[in-house]
């Protein structure tokens, strides 16, 4: 059982520290977005096992699955309004629209390059 | 020590790069570190509370996690005009 806790607990940090790493590399805010969701979604789960092993059917658990089920909600809700508060932010409107021309594409991105 | 605070060790190390985010560059990247910074917490906060054998606690990171959904709500808010 300890080992199955270590190999867990090892993902939930290696999922955090991925993500943090990602986010740090990423060139735009808006790529660096999608790194939220490896310790949201990856980390919450493999948390929900560790405490499961640990504690059995309590309420520990049964919060533990909350906090999980809320981050992988929350996470994409949030995640989804900063995109779209970014793109108001830079263009004015976030519906599609003529004037917009090509897709927009953050300056510097590798995209607007090719 | 046991292998839960171990872990929070680790996860606890991750405050750094998302303090680099929120602390340097333009608005919008600080509002994506503090939205991974509230994620971190989160999971920091299940990983102290199982370490120190207090599984009562559990709802300090339940709070936290639905409290993050309202700030990176309203940080998006704002950012689309005011700041």
């Amino acid at each position: 059982m300890h080992t199955a806790l270590a190999i867990l607990l090892g993902g939930v940090a290696a999922m955090c520290w991925l993500g943090c790493i990602g986010m740090l590399r990423m060139k735009t805010p808006t790529e660096a977005l999608h790194y939220l969701a490896l310790p949201a979604g990856f980390g919450a789960m493999f948390l929900v096992a560790a405490v499961s092993i640990e504690e059995g059917w309590s309420s520990a658990t049964a919060k533990m699955i909350l906090i999980a089920v809320l981050m992988l909600a929350f996470n994409s809700v949030v995640a989804h309004a900063t995109a779209r508060a970014l793109r108001v932010r830079a263009l004015g409107h976030w519906q599609p629209s003529p004037e917009d021309g090509v897709e927009y594409l953050p300056a510097g991105s590798d995209e607007e390059r090719r | 020590m046991n292998v839960w605070l171990l872990a929070s060790c680790a996860v606890g190390l991750c405050l750094v790069p998302c303090a680099a985010m929120c602390l340097q560059g333009s608005p919008e990247r600080r509002l994506v570190g503090l939205e991974m910074t509230g994620t971190i917490v989160t999971l920091l906060l299940v990983l102290l509370t199982m370490g120190f054998h207090r599984p009562i606690l559990m709802d300090l990171p339940l709070t936290v996690a639905i409290m993050s959904l309202a700030a990176g709500l309203v940080f998006a808010r704002f950012l689309e005009k005011q700041l």
